[in-house]
């Protein structure tokens, strides 16, 4: 049991948390009980930014020459059910986008992305991911919880178990969806859930239209000086506390009083000045609403808020990255939806030296076939086997790759990345040992990382 | 790694493994025992173990770590063993004796500490330890003989049974104390806990707060001014007693029942569809526990109530207990297996958290590390669920209430059919039909094509759907439309042959647009018709059909005539939209072969409709003919009786029969019988039906929900459960036969002790969790013990805020250990005595002292015990969520009490919280932000967070807001006085002190004056007032 566990979303009640399931009895009063062996972690923060629906690796950060040379060739003993569709398998197809090598480092990168590209001396790529899902909701899951099964704490909450929260005004962990009503990722709430932890280590999903969160606007007929008399009163009549949690209470009340108007100001992003806004791609048609997701991460960040989660992309098929259907026209689409704005969030995080403690995840639940799917115009299929993710800042050495793919991407090869390593990683860069972080639950003591996971060491600064 | 693996245990020790390593590889143990001194040091390392250390072994660690087990896959039967280590890594190191782990467990600085669940071993023997493994840690030989048979494979022996949750029940008394306090045997135990850590309980609390304790704590409802008056009057028995009754009862306690079963109303994961049906299970619990089911009865209802009692809805609707979980609702065949077995490890792992606190689930890969839980227990008992799934029946939920209705509805309908009867009787009635079949009978007959059928039998599939023989040969349908049906009539006829057959589709006012299909447009779609000949030795045959004319049909196509016998019995059918609704149709089928009825040949008819939903025919004739080419036509038949009757009125006899068939026809202009008649047919329509109700049910035989992969061929089951390795179901060991765990069988019980062959009527399901359920309550030889344990803990956990056992959820080792453990045996004893009463044992609890004692706070006491664990006071806690919003809702006089039926998300909603819908992927804010667990895994007690998004819901809900003005409009403005002595009464159960009055009115001035732009100003101030007091502590905490 951890210590130091608390402060969620403004969070004052400690000990009756850990009263769930006899934990004060059994550890909290105990000297004895172990303690976690935290070191100073790289990262405060961390913005995730989920490429949803499964980006494809060959056609984005993965360059394949190998499979131009096959193009158009059949995969010999290809097991049909790797992907979705099993009976719209297709031959070997090369990316339709041109590769070209990008930065100091030389990083050969898609032609989707030509602001990203401009960063890649920032960014540690794993190409050698895999996961144990070929199917959006449980890959999502794993992804997000370590375990292809719905019901487990995702990595955000159990970060700001481990780690609470620098925000007393803002939540710990804060979670965007696609605001165009293309949907919410598959299995929806339960990508940020808690699983068994206490609820408060929950995401809290901003809402993409009205206030971004439940009950933070007065009510319409109320002043601010009606409201303060109303908490005076509340004050008077509760009168002097007699346990520490009733006087938490009352506290809490402050602290609501307090987020009433720091809330809002964080989410306000027409505060920033225009040049700022310009960077992300604020305004720009296509980026416009990635764009403002993007700053509002950092505003968010700035404040000490510990993770955010953005999806780029709604639910499946053309609504997310989940390009079954004519790849280029899918992955040009999404890439030009994200691909100023993460440029734009990654140099405006270093110009205000934040980068250095901000981690910055950028990885879908698993990567893309190296073979078409046979469609009007070709698209591709679900590969478990095989993905590329990338880190930057928070204590990410840049302009380095680990791991290889097959030599047309579709296994992982060298030095494979199983999700456990992932997020080993990135809760080794928070401070935590993942092994260490654990929650006693039914009678087991679960771990985010399961029975698995090393930290990918090669990639740190 | 295995996809499904999901258990997950690691120590401490694991970040100590690198460091250890290092160390072992540069200064092994070899490179030591070369040092001066060896033999001295060997030697006295040899003393000391066979002195201390040996002992010390054999006594508090080989039977778990050797002998009957391998715990953590460590062994210390040998020093070759010790050194290899466990699954957790080295526990010694020869090289920095100090830092080895086992020093550390036994110290009980690590976790788990050694020897678990006991007192820390001397200091003496530690250090003895200590200075052994400084000396090398020398055996002069292994601790056992060599042993037999696969190391590490886990036996359940007669010790395990004897691990305190395990044992049977001790008969507990309760210790003779001397005490004023204690007033029942609970208090005496509770008493001298108390005095055994010099601590004293709290006097009893005011009368004010008991009785508000009572009602938040028994009903979840605080009282209103007038139940606060009454309650005063009565003794506090008599309190309790009226709120056991009370039907609130169940909907609060209901809901802790609801979390330890991962209830929710929907699939979860990536579509979660609605589970519309899923609400019954949670009517169940309300309706068991407010008619005080036995508990035993309650857990075998939910485990095999539709094997105990078909019959009975309550134990229909109980199934639902298995069928909770999530589940994946899009899954490719790779998925398949796994998935279901994830769906068993959901039934299994819920049943035993939920009803024994057993983490059975922890036995999915492996033997369970901690508790007697073979990992073949794990399969066994996984496999009692092979055939079970989900479905979607329809159950009458008031069978009792429909044979009463039927019985007074047939008294009614005798008369009238009597008084039928009587008229056809009467003479002049007679004498009118003689006449008649002298002058008008003899122009009925035309020669006609067709021979109208009278049916002998007409049922359709589905028992929603009746079907009435008409006069004049057609066949009604009544009754609720069911989504697909197949009509099945029977009819005899004497024509000799026969070459085509004919079905008239009827209008009638009983359907839409008067027909002649029952849909809501007043279309059928007949998807398949087949003709059968029935010998007289019941052998039937098929007439095939070869073509079809239809005075309408839909198109040429897939709603043709001619495709309601095609080969494809369900897509496609003869359907009459596009012009032919309201009116009469008729089709006609032409058989193959002519057909030769012998005597005793009978004909049935199959008309199935499937390809639309409730597409059924509303009215409809059947006919035959012998000619080779009858007209397509409506109407124009007679019946076989009709032939004859006309045949006997030229021979000039008339039989009977005969006489009957014609009076039919004389009736029809008969003033005085079509009154009488319309009065039996007008009761025949108001026949009562039982009320068929869809209702989720997990059970076996019956249809599967229908699942977004059945299109791929999910087969829901398999017929099979294997053991798995490492619960990999591609990695399988042989079939697993139905169990269940060997640590709760006694007295060499096995489990077919307790299975069943299902009686000789009985296919549908395979009786296998009939036999769970009698193990499970057998306190005999099964796991009625334990099982009484667990739900006394439940009980008393959610009465005092923690169980007796504080992890409700967890009786195994890695539970705590009881804080009154003969309290424990007690309750569970005497609740198994009282017939599994629950409500006795609220009874029992609320009437102790215990229970009655105020909660001051003591910081003497608090200091001997902080969590207050020996119950020095009654610990004031937060309310639950749905207790809060249920006491605001009542406080402000908008509880809507409606029970029971379908729930809803929608917030507004003002039934209590209990009828939230609950879908996993929108649980409902207002719950979650006050704790509301998710509903994945059993959850045995919930968190109590204080939140700033909780005082945020206080000052700005919009609910809030509206209920707060909805209590200040309840109340007169026009003494300020007044209405604050009223809502206090209201919202706290109390008169406001004189301060508390004081500031609320100044409150009220100075907030309704800067309200003056509005013309309800007062209103307005007193509704700020509410609401501040809907915040307060003592609102939403336990007094």
């Amino acid at each position: 049991m951890l210590q130091r566990a608390g402060a969620g979303f403004g969070s004052v009640g400690l000990a009756s948390l850990l009263a769930q399931e006899g934990l004060l009895g059994a550890n909290a009063a105990d000297p004895h009980a172990p303690k976690i062996a935290h070191f100073d972690g790289k990262a405060k923060s961390v913005i995730w930014l989920f490429i949803n629906g499964g980006p494809s690796h060959v056609d984005t950060w993965d360059y394949k020459p190998e499979l131009e040379k096959v193009d158009g060739q059949e995969l010999e003993g290809f097991d049909k059910q790797t992907g979705f569709f099993s009976n719209s398998v297709g031959p070997l197809m090369k990316s339709p986008f041109e590769f070209m090598p990008r930065g100091q480092c030389g990083k050969m990168v898609s032609s989707i992305f030509p602001k990203l590209g401009e960063h890649v001396d920032k960014m540690a790529f794993i190409h050698s991911g895999y996961t144990e899902s070929n199917n959006h909701s449980p890959a999502l899951f794993m992804m997000n919880s370590g375990q292809p099964r719905m019901g487990l704490p995702c990595v955000g909450s159990w970060a700001t178990y481990g780690l609470g929260s620098e925000s007393r005004d803002l939540p710990a962990f804060v979670v965007m969806s696609d605001p165009l009503d293309r949907g919410l990722p598959k299995g929806s709430a339960a990508n940020w859930g808690a699983g068994f932890l206490p609820s408060v280590y929950q995401g809290t999903w901003l809402k993409p239209k009205g206030d971004p969160i439940e009950n933070l606007t007065r009510p319409g007929h109320m002043s601010s000086a009606q409201q303060e008399r109303q908490l005076d009163l509340m004050k008077k009549l509760n009168g002097a506390p007699r346990d520490a949690e009733l006087e938490a209470r009352i506290k809490s009340f402050e602290l609501a009083y307090r987020m009433q108007s720091a809330a809002p100001e964080a989410f306000d992003i027409d505060r920033e000045p225009e040049h700022i806004k310009k960077i992300y791609g604020v305004g720009k048609k296509n980026c416009d609403h990635f764009a403002r997701q993007c700053l509002t991460a950092r505003r968010m960040v700035e404040r000490g808020v510990r993770f955010v989660q953005i999806y780029s992309g709604g639910m499946e098929n053309q609504r997310s990255w989940d390009g079954h259907n004519d790849i280029q026209g899918n992955h040009s689409q999404f890439a030009g939806e994200t691909d100023t704005p993460i440029a734009g969030l990654l140099e405006d995080l270093e110009q205000r030296g934040l980068l250095k403690d901000t981690l910055v995840i950028w990885g879908g639940e698993f990567g893309r076939l190296p073979l078409s799917q046979k469609s009007k115009k070709p698209g591709r299929d679900h590969n478990p086997h095989c993905f590329t993710t990338w880190m930057a800042g928070g204590g990410i050495k840049g302009g380095v790759s680990y791991g290889e793919s097959d030599e047309i991407g579709h296994h992982a090869a060298v030095d494979k990345a199983h999700v456990n390593d992932i997020h080993a990683t990135i809760l080794h860069q928070l401070g935590i040992n993942h092994e260490d972080l654990t929650y006693e639950y039914n009678g087991r003591r679960f771990r985010l990382t399961d029975v698995g996971g090393k930290v990918i060491k090669p990639i740190l600064a | 790694m295995v996809g499904v693996h999901s258990m997950i245990f690691q120590t401490p020790m694991q970040k100590l493994i690198p460091i250890i390593a290092f160390f072992v590889l540069v200064f092994s143990a070899d490179a030591r025992e070369l040092t001066s001194g060896h033999a001295e040091r060997m030697k006295a390392g040899l003393e000391l173990f066979q002195a201390t250390i040996r002992p010390a072994l054999v006594e508090s660690c080989l039977k778990c770590h050797g002998d009957e087990k391998v715990r953590s896959g460590f062994d210390i039967s040998s020093r070759e063993l010790l050194l290899k280590g466990g699954d957790s890594g080295d526990a010694i190191d020869l090289a920095k004796p100090k830092s080895s782990f086992l020093l550390g467990l036994i110290k009980h600085e690590e976790e788990p500490e050694m020897p678990p669940k006991k007192d820390k071993l001397a200091d003496t023997l530690i250090a003895d330890f200590q200075k052994w493994i400084e000396l090398g840690a020398p055996y002069d030989k292994p601790l056992l003989e060599k042993k037999e048979g696969k190391p590490g494979a886990m036996r359940v022996t007669d010790s395990d049974r004897e691990f305190w949750s395990f044992k049977r029940l001790a008969n507990a008394v309760p210790p003779t104390i001397e005490s004023d306090w204690a007033t029942t045997e609970i208090d005496q135990f509770v008493f001298a806990k108390l005095r055994g850590n010099n601590l004293a309980p709290n006097p009893p609390a005011t009368n004010q707060a008991r009785i508000r304790r009572a009602y938040l704590d028994m009903i979840g409802l605080p009282p209103t001014p007038e139940q606060l008056k009454a309650a005063h009057s009565m003794n506090h028995a008599e309190l309790v007693d009226e709120l056991l009754a009370s039907p609130h009862y169940g909907e609060r306690w209901a809901r802790h029942w609801l979390d330890a079963a991962r209830f929710a109303e929907s699939h979860g994961f990536e579509q979660d569809y609605d589970r519309k049906f899923a609400y019954h299970y949670r009517d169940f619990v309300i309706k068991a526990l407010n008619a005080d089911m036995p508990w035993d009865q309650f857990v075998q209802y939910q485990l095999a109530g539709d094997e105990i009692a078909p019959d009975d809805p309550l134990a229909m609707m109980a199934t639902g207990f298995l069928g909770a979980g999530v589940f994946p609702t899009q899954l490719t065949e790779k998925e398949f297996e796994s998935a279901r077995y994830d769906e068993l490890d959901d039934m299994a792992a819920t049943t035993g958290t939920a009803m024994l606190g057993l983490t059975i689930g922890c036995a999915r890969c492996h033997d369970h590390k901690f508790d007697p839980i073979p990992v073949k227990d794990y399969y066994r008992f996984v496999s009692t669920f092979t055939t079970t799934i989900r479905s979607e029946i329809d159950i009458d939920l008031d069978p009792e209430g429909y044979k009463e209705a039927l019985t007074k509805w047939e008294v009614g309908h005798a008369d009238l059919v009597a008084e039928k009867s009587a008229y056809e009787s009467k003479p002049e009635v007679i004498k009118a039909f003689n006449d008649w079949l002298k002058s008008d009978a003899a122009s009925l007959v035309s020669a006609s094509d067709w021979t109208t059928l009278e049916a002998t039998e007409a049922i359709s599939s589905q028992s929603a759907t009746m079907l009435t023989t008409q006069a004049d040969g057609a066949i009604l349908a009544t009754g609720k439309t069911p989504a697909k049906e197949t009509y099945t009539v029977k009819a005899n006829t004497q024509l000799k042959e026969i070459r085509q057959v004919r079905i008239e589709a009827l209008t009638d006012p009983s359907m839409k647009r008067k027909g002649p299909g029952r849909a809501g447009n007043g279309n059928f779609a007949l998807s398949n018709f087949k003709v059968l000949s029935v010998n007289a030795e019941d052998k039937k045959q098929p007439l095939k059909l070869v073509s079809a004319e239809a005075t309408h049909q839909q198109n040429t196509s897939n709603l043709s005539v001619a495709s309601s016998f095609d080969s494809n019995p369900d897509g496609t059918g003869w359907a009459v939209d596009a012009g032919g609704i309201g009116k009469d149709q008729a089709a006609v089928f032409k058989l193959e072969k002519p057909l030769q009825i012998e005597k005793g040949t009978t004909l049935q008819f199959e008309l199935r409709f499937a390809n639309n939903g409730q597409h059924s025919l509303g009215k409809f004739r059947l006919s035959v003919s012998g000619s080779e080419k009858p007209p397509v036509v409506v109407g124009g038949g007679q019946s076989d009786s009709l032939n004859s009757a006309m045949g006997a009125m030229l021979t000039g006899i008339l039989l009977p029969e005969h006489r009957k068939t014609f009076f039919a026809y004389f009736a029809k202009s008969d003033v005085g019988w079509k009154k009488v008649d319309a009065a039996v047919q007008q009761s025949l329509a108001g026949k009562p039906q039982p009320s068929m109700t869809k209702v989720q049910v997990t059970s076996e035989g019956f249809p599967p929900t229908k699942h977004h992969a059945d299109g791929r061929g999910f087969p829901h089951f398999y017929p099979k459960t294997h053991f798995l390795n490492r619960g990999d179901p591609n990695q399988k060991l042989g079939v697993a036969e139905s169990g269940y765990l060997q640590v709760l069988m006694r007295n060499d019980k096995t489990t077919s002790d307790w299975q069943k062959a299902p009686p000789k009527d009985w296919d549908r399901t395979s009786h296998r969790r009939l036999g769970l359920a009698n193990w499970m309550t057998d306190t005999e030889n099964g796991a009625g013990h334990l099982l009484a344990r667990v739900a006394v803990n439940r009980i008393w956990h959610h009465h005092f805020g923690r169980g007796i056992v504080a992890t409700p959820n967890d009786f195994g080792l890695q539970g705590t250990l009881a804080t009154h453990p003969e309290l424990l045996d007690y309750l569970a004893q005497r609740l198994i005595t009282n017939g599994w009463s629950i409500k006795a044992l609220h009874r029992d609890i609320l009437l102790s002292a215990t229970w009655q004692q105020s909660s001051a706070a003591s910081p003497e006491k608090a200091a001997i015990d902080p969590i207050n664990e020996f119950l020095w006071r009654f610990t004031p806690r937060r309310l639950e969520a749905e207790i809060v919003r249920d006491s605001i809702l009542a406080a402000a006089g908008q509880l809507d009490p409606k029970m029971y039926g379908p729930g809803t998300l929608d917030e507004n909603q003002q039934r209590r919280s209990i009828y939230f819908m609950i879908k996993r992927s929108r649980l409902v804010p207002m719950m979650q932000i006050f704790d509301q667990p998710e509903p994945l895994a059993s959850q045995g007690s919930r968190p109590s967070t204080t939140i700033a998004p909780q005082a945020l819901l206080f000052m700005n809900n919009a609910q809030v807001v509206k209920w707060a003005r909805a209590l200040a409009a309840s109340v007169s403005a026009e003494n300020p006085d007044d209405a604050i002595r009223e809502l206090y009464l209201r919202t706290l159960t109390r008169e406001p002190s004189s301060a508390e009055l004081q500031d609320s009115r100044a409150f009220i001035k100075t907030q309704s004056a800067s309200y003056n732009e509005a013309k309800d100003s007062r209103q307005l101030a007193l509704a700020d007032l509410c609401q501040v007091l809907f915040s307060l502590n003592e609102f939403v905490y336990l007094p």
